[in-house]
């Protein structure tokens, strides 16, 4: 089928894409504009290694049609990290509380965290475990992400 | 070493000589700087911003795609094939049966038994029949559709009892029996008259998948000067290496083996890599450009081995008092269509002989028998998964334990008391255990911490309604440091430079399971330096030595002491070199904080780095070689009596979980884990792996099954084929206790596999005691477990 030029806006930047209707947005992302941050682990939605914000909040790439994107805002991992290369507090936590083994789901673990701290700061253990309930880990047992993403909630809340 | 089975040992004087030098290494728990600290992951940072690359983040330009064509049908004869539509396809580089390989037909991590391309028959669904290498994806995706097929289908088996018949179909020729391994300890009759009771019982468990997140992939690339570059991620680089080479009839040194970043493996990929090794090399040799082959996550469940399922038969004996007076076992472990890593590696290596070895559990039994079946069927394949055969046996020991205590009116803390090993015991292979055995204060600890005695008390009902049960449960295990086998050696290259930086080279891969910062960490503290100083080399096997394979729980501990052998030849140098500088004699010198200094008066002191130039400046040697092997493997084929491996870690599981009465719905609700571990590099990454494995075992305990019917399995994706999710996993209290192991860097025992192994059980366990119904065939998902709540008579009144 024949491609259509979508505009939207990625990690912050206006740009313009063309694609095919059947194109899914991770292929977009990885395959077409090199963003190889977010991973491919199911290609049906359930492992939640791709997923990225769309208007800040979380969806699997995998499943969403790149054209849904036109004239909106994405997040991908990339978008996370200051030019200078200075780590947002959410992936600080990651780093400190040993929340990543092999890697693999911590991008889909972050956009999930991030998404959820940007609504709610200040969320319970609760409130943390619904939110990262669609990104599977196979190695960490989950308890040192829930404790990143409690880090990370105190480190944004207690910041001067 | 005081090794007082030392006469059993039939390794000649050569070997024992050679043991004698390399161990125990003595390495120094006091005043440690680097090991022992929670330094964070050097990976970790890559790892959160994206930008590490994995295999399917690697540029496609210039690659084809390889395809498998996979049988449909469990097993047939191939009585033809055609290809010649798919080879005109345009965009088709080349479509390959088994008529064009240019060397061995047939790979396998112990065994090469396993066709790159069957010729004559399948014997799997999802067997590999013809594979492809095109332009692009959907070329050559179209291409598989044009192959044709004739099969004859024959009659398969899927039930190793079954198997092991006459008349049975034949899978292989050599006949279905794989291996067939006897335990012999004592008269196990004579310790079932000495018994009060004898209890038996039968345990089940089914296939299951790693479900690593990340799909296999690997990319194959011919060089000019006639060398096969592989590349993927792979636990297992040199037996990776050996197959391709064999399979392209070329020799090793032509086959240059990389790993790159994986996103898990446990196991799984010490296999698939070989399989997808092989196939993508033949395509590469053939076609002579490189080749990409990447599986989806349905053909990573199609294709790729298991943990093998097995049926477990015991009968325990025991006196009143809860004392173990014999044991006795019968194992069918089903390897499924190809030997994988089932079979034996003389002494004690392969999965089967493990199980077998490991099925009486930690626990001292003067009378022991079992009879160990390993059995080819029509069913995928049987690998290695976290606990490599230890898993499973420790789902029937760890019940029977219960069900006695049950029978016997006996506490199942108190039973574990009474027959748990402690230094000195003799397990059921007739091995002394005389160094680092910690299992009973793993015992100890995770009581005291659970506050076992009182919540053992406490089961019943949670609520007014009367719908959930409240219960708890106990695991033990142990689990060894090594493969079992003569050739479990490491090898470990540390190169210092001019200003200080180090390189460390080994052929230790990293899985997710924290190595290159755990080796590197082990690395600094032998050189007084920092870990941060040290850059872990990915293993390539043209620039590493030969290190074995990351399994077996061995890395840190072999690798390990590979490494400080190789740092002390360097810092022989670089003592020499300060010793001259500072006109202080070496024995008087220490190193610690990037600082080479006098230890009567530390103030006259040089840098690491200083030192480091001037070395390099006066053409000194700063390049050190370690080689570490551990002390022989034992075991004798006909009793099974030996010292298989030379170390193990032992461990404790306690558990609360509910089990909703009306639906047979399980929930965890507490856990406690207590490890002996010898010494924590790192501490925050052995929480890591127990919390993780503590996980896995519970998606073992209550979730997780590959479903088979007629062969076919029906749950291919991660819709079908569950495993925890961060609800599921309660939080998990990790106790670390350290009983040095003098064999071990800095006191150091392996962690990786041990804590997966005792949770299932202890879920299990839970489960039973706070519904009365004990599931013996697992999953114990919610049908299994009503279904044995209304067995044991139903609903509890109280």
């Amino acid at each position: 089928m024949e491609k259509m030029k979508i505009a939207f806006r990625l990690n912050g930047t206006k740009i313009e894409a063309e694609v095919a209707p059947e194109t899914v947005l991770v292929d977009l992302l990885r395959d077409e504009l090199g963003l190889k941050g977010t991973k491919v682990g199911c290609r049906e939605g359930e492992c939640g290694c791709c997923t990225v914000l769309l208007e800040g909040q979380p969806v699997n790439s995998c499943l969403l049609p790149a054209l849904k994107v036109a004239g909106r805002s994405v997040t991908t991992i990339e978008g996370l990290t200051a030019e200078n290369g200075k780590l947002q507090a959410i992936q600080q936590a990651f780093v400190d509380e040993g929340a990543v083994q092999c890697g693999f789901c911590t991008p889909g673990m972050i956009m999930n965290a991030k998404a959820l701290l940007d609504q709610n700061p200040r969320p319970t253990e609760e409130e943390i475990k619904q939110a990262l309930s669609g990104v599977l880990c196979r190695c960490t047992g989950y308890q040192k992400i829930v404790q990143a993403v409690k880090s990370a909630a105190l480190a944004t809340n207690t910041r001067p | 070493m005081d090794n007082k089975s030392e006469g059993k040992r039939e390794t000649g004087v050569l070997i024992k000589e050679k043991v004698d030098l390399n161990i125990p290494l003595e390495t120094s728990q006091k005043e440690l700087q680097v090991v022992g600290k929670s330094i964070n992951r050097t990976d970790a940072v890559l790892k959160v911003t994206g930008k590490l690359a994995y295999g399917d983040d690697y540029p496609e330009e210039g690659f084809l795609i390889g395809k498998i064509l996979r049988s449909p049908f469990p097993h047939a004869q191939i009585r033809s094939i055609s290809v010649e539509k798919a080879r005109n396809l345009p965009g088709v580089a080349a479509v390959l049966t088994a008529a064009d390989l240019p060397g061995r037909n047939g790979f396998g991590a112990i065994l090469p038994d396993q066709p790159v391309i069957c010729g004559d028959k399948v014997r799997f669904i999802g067997d590999g029949v013809a594979l492809v290498a095109a332009e692009t994806e959907a070329i050559a995706q179209q291409a598989l559709e044009l192959i044709e097929v004739d099969y004859n289908l024959l009659p398969a088996v899927f039930d190793p009892r079954e198997a092991m018949k006459e008349g049975a179909p034949l899978i292989h020729e050599k006949g279905n029996l794989l291996s067939f391994n006897k335990l012999r300890k004592g008269e196990v009759n004579e310790g079932f008259s000495q018994a009060d009771i004898i209890l038996e019982r039968t345990y089940q468990v089914p296939f299951l998948e790693h479900a690593y997140l990340e799909p296999d992939i690997i990319m194959a690339v011919p060089k000019n000067d006639g060398t096969m570059l592989v590349e993927g991620p792979l636990q297992a680089p040199f037996t990776v290496r050996r197959n391709i080479a064999a399979v392209l009839g070329l020799p090793v040194n032509r086959i240059q083996v990389r790993q790159i970043p994986m996103g898990g493996g446990f196991g799984g990929k010490e296999d698939s890599p070989i399989d997808l090794g092989c196939r993508a090399a033949v395509l590469a040799w053939h076609t002579g450009r490189p080749v990409r082959l990447a599986l989806e996550r349905e053909e990573v469940t199609l294709q790729t081995c298991k943990r093998h399922p097995m049926i477990m038969e015991t009968k325990i004996g025991a006196k009143k008092d809860g004392t173990l007076t014999a044991f006795q076992g019968v194992i069918y472990d089903e390897q499924g269509a190809y030997a994988s890593l089932g079979p034996v590696i003389p002494p004690a290596g392969g999965s089967h002989i493990h199980s077998m070895i490991m099925m009486p559990g930690p626990y001292e039994i003067p009378h022991v028998k079992v009879d160990a079946y390993l059995c080819y069927t029509n069913h995928p394949y049987g690998g290695a998964m976290r606990g490599f055969g230890a898993p499973q046996v420790h789902i029937a020991h760890e019940q029977m334990m219960d069900e006695l205590a049950g029978v016997l009116g006996i506490n199942p803390v108190d039973i574990r008391r009474k027959n748990a090993f402690k230094l000195g015991s003799t397990t059921a292979t007739g091995q002394i255990l005389d160094q680092s055995v910690g299992l009973r204060e793993t015992l100890e600890a995770c009581a005291r911490t659970f506050q076992w005695d009182k919540r053992f008390g406490e089961a019943g009902y949670v609520d007014q309604e009367k719908t959930k049960r409240r219960g708890v449960g106990v695991g033990m295990g142990w689990y060894r440091t090594s493969i079992g086998t003569s050739g479990d050696a490491c090898g470990a290259n540390v190169y210092v430079h001019e200003d200080g930086s180090v390189l460390l080279f080994t052929g230790i891969t990293e899985m997710g399971q924290g190595s290159y910062t755990v080796l590197p960490q082990i690395c600094a503290e032998e050189l007084g330096i920092e870990a941060e100083d040290v850059r872990y080399v990915q293993p390539d096997t043209d620039r590493v030595p030969e290190s074995g394979p990351t399994v077996g729980s061995r890395s840190t501990t072999l690798m390990g002491n590979a490494i400080i052998q190789a740092a002390r030849q360097v810092k022989e140098t670089l003592l020499e070199t300060a010793s001259e500088l500072l006109l202080v004699p070496v024995s008087k010198l220490a190193m610690k904080n990037r600082k080479i200094f006098d230890q009567d008066r530390p103030e006259k002191s040089l840098t690491f780095r200083e030192v480091a130039a001037k070395s390099m400046a006066l053409g000194r040697r700063l390049i050190g070689q370690g080689w570490w092997a551990p002390p022989p493997a034992t075991l004798d084929p006909e009793t099974g009596q030996g010292n298989p491996y030379f170390i193990y870690t032992y461990s404790t599981h306690m558990a609360e979980v509910e089990v909703d009465m009306e639906t047979g719905e399980v929930t965890i609700k507490d856990y406690v884990a207590a490890f002996d571990v010898g010494k924590a590099i790192n501490p925050k990454a052995v929480e890591g792996q127990i919390e993780g494995g503590v996980a896995m075992g519970l998606g073992y305990a209550l979730m997780e099954e590959v479903a088979l019917v007629d062969g076919l399995i029906q749950n291919l994706s991660l819709r079908n084929y569950l495993i925890p999710t961060v609800l599921d996993v309660p939080h998990i209290q990790s106790i670390i206790l350290e009983e040095s192991n003098p064999y071990g860097p800095f006191g150091a025992k392996g962690i990786g596999e041990m804590p997966n192994i005792p949770a299932t059980p202890a879920i299990l366990n839970a489960i039973a005691h706070a519904c009365g119904g004990r599931v013996r065939s697992l999953p114990a998902d919610p049908e299994n477990v009503y279904l044995a709540i209304q067995e044991a008579g139903g609903v509890p009144k109280v």
